[in-house]
């Protein structure tokens, strides 16, 4: 376990930031991660929606239970956080 | 006996490329410094400022201006302007000060190093003028907001900002170092005089001054209006620089250095600028939208001075047109939402009525920006003031030192344009930043942001308070909101009173 720093491009915010999670957390606790920095800051909740993650620079959506760690991805890599209906 | 008009002899007692006996020439004006770029001697000779002058009636003038300047200061001081001024209006001077005055000296060492190592004598000449000019500006705009101090330490931070690494001054510095401290005598006459100056200086003078007399503060409006005709003199060096260089041959060179300073400059009128124009200001004394300044000042009056040189429109001119609607508006938010970590109080620009004006100069505002604003307005309706303050750093651009934005809500488009060089992952605002960077890597990959920093461990705790500690912000220092909230219709001293 270790900390991975990520910056996160919130769906509807204005600003990209610096998230630190572990790098053993899935994607749907990344998604949670960032949330706490937008929704309901700047961004209103979206009821029934989950929050995918997906890279930045290709859109490739990552799997919800994949591990920060096995997704290739960078420290401070950005990533897309968006409203999706699975 | 009858003395000489000075258009019978400047050109000739100011032609003063002597031969030197004791040096070559290349110990003389070393390339580093000269940056002649292999032009000939007799090539820089044809330099032809438009502007002529001697020191004599410089020095005349100047006194003019200073008397006139510190008059109207001396004769307002005692009416305490500032004391009924709108909170809004304090922070753009504030702002102002902090991000400019010191950085007047460093455009002294700038001008001095034209002053000393241009190979043109007519530059070398103007630039000394140039160098008294830029000490005047701040000995001047260190010299206004003291009288202040007592009112609050925000004002000490005319002088204190640039000798801390508080993230906006850190910013300014990176750009100003870029274009003042580091570059050769030809390439600062371009960057500094030529596309900073003539493409950005007019606005935040002449636009601000319009903005000042308006408020009804004519000593800021005397001070400013004041410096901008010396900025609109010294500025007009780069123009018989680019004519030299274009005619021998290094157009490509020259058009480079402009592309590269015009877009950082754009950058930082975006944080510095935007902001105060379009939402600092009272509404009742807004003269034009920063956008149809920069219309006016920038898209009209610099396209006209490129094109009369010969020279192309930035590559990315269309990026540039468009994020007029878009880029300070996101630095806006950016600046209030982190509003702990400046030493000014953002005012927030966003009541009602506010609102409507935002609607109308940027059609769509509430349909993006606004919905951010929305939540935030919404929570401390809700007295949820703690939702609306940060609890991370936002992602710093490797190029500008600002924070990644883009358009919100509807439109959202927030993009970061990464790039992984020499096996570090950086991150930029915009492709134009990252363009910026790959022009000359070995110049900025050192650089470390504010989060570089912060990850690296050099800013400890690591927490908000580490932050505000390694920025140098003290109690009545960091920012809070300019008017209380009382634009969402709510106030922490209207709550206590209820």
């Amino acid at each position: 376990m270790a900390i991975f720093p990520l910056s996160s491009n919130f769906e509807g915010d204005f600003v990209i930031q610096l998230v630190v999670v572990d790098d053993a957390a899935t994607m749907d606790e990344v998604a949670s991660a960032c949330a706490v920095h937008s929704v309901n800051r700047r961004v209103a909740p979206r009821p029934g929606k989950v929050m995918r993650v997906r890279r930045h620079s290709t859109g490739e959506v990552f799997p919800r239970d994949l591990q920060v760690k096995s997704a290739g991805l960078m420290p401070t890599e950005t990533i897309d956080v968006i409203f999706s209906d699975i | 006996m009858s003395k000489l008009a000075s258009s019978e002899y400047y050109d000739l007692v100011r032609t003063t490329n002597w031969t030197p006996s004791y040096v070559p020439e290349s110990e003389l004006f070393p390339e580093a410094m000269s940056g002649a770029r292999g032009i000939p001697a007799e090539a820089w000779e044809t330099f032809d400022e438009p502007y002529k002058v001697t020191y004599s009636d410089y020095v005349a003038t100047q006194r003019e201006k200073d008397a006139g300047a510190y008059s109207v200061k001396a004769a307002l001081e005692r009416a305490n302007y500032i004391d009924s001024a709108d909170p809004g209006w304090i922070s753009t001077l504030q702002a102002h000060y902090g991000a400019l005055a010191v950085a007047e000296y460093a455009a002294a060492t700038a001008e001095a190093r034209m002053a000393r190592f241009s190979r043109a004598p007519g530059n070398r000449n103007m630039a000394t003028f140039g160098m008294l000019d830029e000490m005047r500006h701040g000995q001047i705009q260190l010299f206004f907001p003291h009288e202040h101090t007592k009112r609050s330490r925000q004002w000490d931070w005319a002088h204190k900002a640039m000798h801390t690494n508080e993230w906006a001054a850190l910013a300014a510095r990176h750009m100003f170092d870029d274009m003042m401290f580091t570059r050769d005598a030809v390439s600062v006459a371009i960057m500094l005089t030529f596309a900073f100056e003539t493409g950005f200086t007019n606005m935040q003078f002449l636009g601000l001054a319009a903005d000042a007399a308006e408020a009804g503060d004519h000593t800021f409006a005397s001070l400013i209006s004041s410096i901008q005709t010396d900025e609109s003199r010294h500025a007009q060096q780069g123009g018989p620089v680019l004519k030299i260089l274009i005619a021998n041959g290094k157009k490509d060179e020259a058009q480079k250095m402009i592309d590269i300073i015009f877009w950082r400059a754009w950058k930082l009128f975006s944080v510095l600028t935007g902001p105060i124009l379009d939402y600092y200001t009272p509404l009742e004394h807004r003269k034009q939208s920063f956008k149809e300044f920069m219309e006016e000042w920038i898209i009209g009056q610099f396209e006209r001075q490129l094109n009369d040189l010969g020279l192309d429109l930035p590559w990315y001119w269309d990026e540039f047109v468009r994020s007029l609607d878009e880029t300070h508006h996101g630095m806006h938010m950016g600046v209030w939402f982190w509003r702990p970590t400046v030493w000014w109080n953002p005012a927030a620009g966003v009541s009602p009525e506010e609102r409507d004006w935002l609607e109308e100069k940027y059609p769509g505002w509430n349909s993006t920006f606004g919905r951010c604003w929305d939540v935030v307005t919404e929570n401390l309706q809700k007295g949820r003031e703690d939702l609306t303050l940060p609890e991370t750093l936002p992602t710093i651009c490797n190029m500008c030192n600002l924070p990644v934005v883009g358009t919100a809500g509807d439109g959202w488009n927030v993009k970061d344009y990464q790039l992984v060089h020499n096996g570090r992952l950086y991150h930029f605002g915009s492709e134009v930043d990252r363009w910026c960077f790959q022009q000359d890597p070995e110049r900025y990959q050192g650089h470390m942001n504010v989060v570089d920093r912060f990850l690296s461990g050099e800013i400890q705790p690591q927490n908000l308070a580490g932050a505000l500690l390694y920025m140098s912000l003290n109690p009545g220092e960091i920012g809070v909101d300019a008017h209380d909230y009382a634009w969402a219709g709510i106030g922490k001293k209207n709550q206590a009173a209820e």
